[in-house]
């Protein structure tokens, strides 16, 4: 602490201090030339869930296959948030895709490619991308699918 | 045909890479035994707050190694991104809630440069005793730290 700091005390002056908690997460954080994203969930613009649901049991795979492509219509929206214009995006690295699964359901690719789809349908070869889609046994809100990326961004 | 590599350790705890730093995933242990501090799955054995706790020990865990690495925190210049593995309970909906635990403590230290992107997850089942959150993470380092500290048993940084 600083000489000035330790007038300040003396004088019984204090200063309100900023309070981080819960402005830890970012929607998305470049590191060079890549974005990393946070999960994206299938909400609407409000951030209300518009599908809720174990995949397998209140949810079925074709509707879980249009939540995975609105998690990808969110992610596009940050993107060009952050970047402008998505024409910026130069391609797509790597997603990470998680399945709120229900006990015996397995199909957890054809969910996700709702969200794969859903980039190759806009980017074509730039939006293909590694990915690993797995279930997890309890998502935020119980929502049934989310999205996480790692995107290449042009200079 | 199977290659037999030396017998180091498979796992480092960080790994650099052009200026980026991997950290592995850590959970809420004691620095020198590896002994969990907190063990069981946050809705049943642990409650959301001692999940929370849980959450924010790992993030210390992290910081120790890195500060065991490169000396000081102030290697970060910013972090990316953080996946955080939360050990459930049957009808526990909440993971980002314990999650929480992690992302206050980063910024509580590191203030702007510990905002990161993050994906959490609710698991069933996790390692060292069924500990109740694992995080890992990724962070940019900052330049005069790079390629610096010990390197990892293999020679490699």
């Amino acid at each position: 602490m600083g000489a000035t700091e330790t007038r300040m005390e003396q004088l019984g002056i204090s200063l309100q201090q900023t309070d981080w908690r819960g402005k830890g997460t970012v929607e998305a954080v470049f590191a060079g030339d890549l974005l990393y994203l946070s999960a994206h969930y299938p909400v609407d613009e409000m951030g209300n869930p518009v599908y809720v649901g174990r995949v397998g049991g209140e949810i079925d795979e074709q509707t879980a296959y249009q939540a995975a492509r609105l998690c990808g219509l969110n992610m596009l929206r940050t993107i060009q948030s952050y970047v402008g214009s998505l024409d910026r995006v130069d391609y797509f690295v790597k997603a990470l895709c998680l399945v709120n699964s229900a006990g015996d359901f397995y199909n957890m690719p054809p969910v996700m490619n709702g969200f794969s789809d859903l980039m190759v349908e806009i980017f074509g070869h730039r939006g293909q991308h590694a990915r690993a889609a797995m279930g997890a046994y309890v998502l935020e809100g119980n929502m049934p699918v989310c999205v996480d990326a790692i995107v290449r961004i042009r200079r | 045909m199977v290659q037999h590599f030396p017998k180091y350790k498979p796992l480092i705890p960080i790994r650099e890479v052009d200026g980026v730093v991997y950290v592995s995933g850590h959970g809420p242990e004691d620095i020198n035994t590896y002994e969990p501090l907190y063990r069981g799955r946050v809705g049943a054995e642990l409650s959301v707050d001692e999940g929370y706790q849980a959450a924010a020990e790992c993030a210390k865990t992290l910081f120790r190694a890195v500060q065991e690495r490169y000396g000081s925190l102030d290697c970060i210049r910013h972090m990316v991104r953080a996946l955080a593995l939360v050990n459930c309970a049957e009808g526990f909906q909440t993971p980002e809630k314990v999650a929480d635990g992690f992302s206050d403590t980063c910024v509580e230290i590191l203030q702007e440069r510990g905002q990161h992107a993050r994906t959490v997850m609710g698991t069933r089942n996790m390692p060292n005793h069924n500990i109740p959150v694992e995080v890992e993470m990724i962070f940019v380092l900052s330049d005069a730290y790079r390629n610096i500290g010990k390197g990892n048993k293999d020679g490699t940084v």
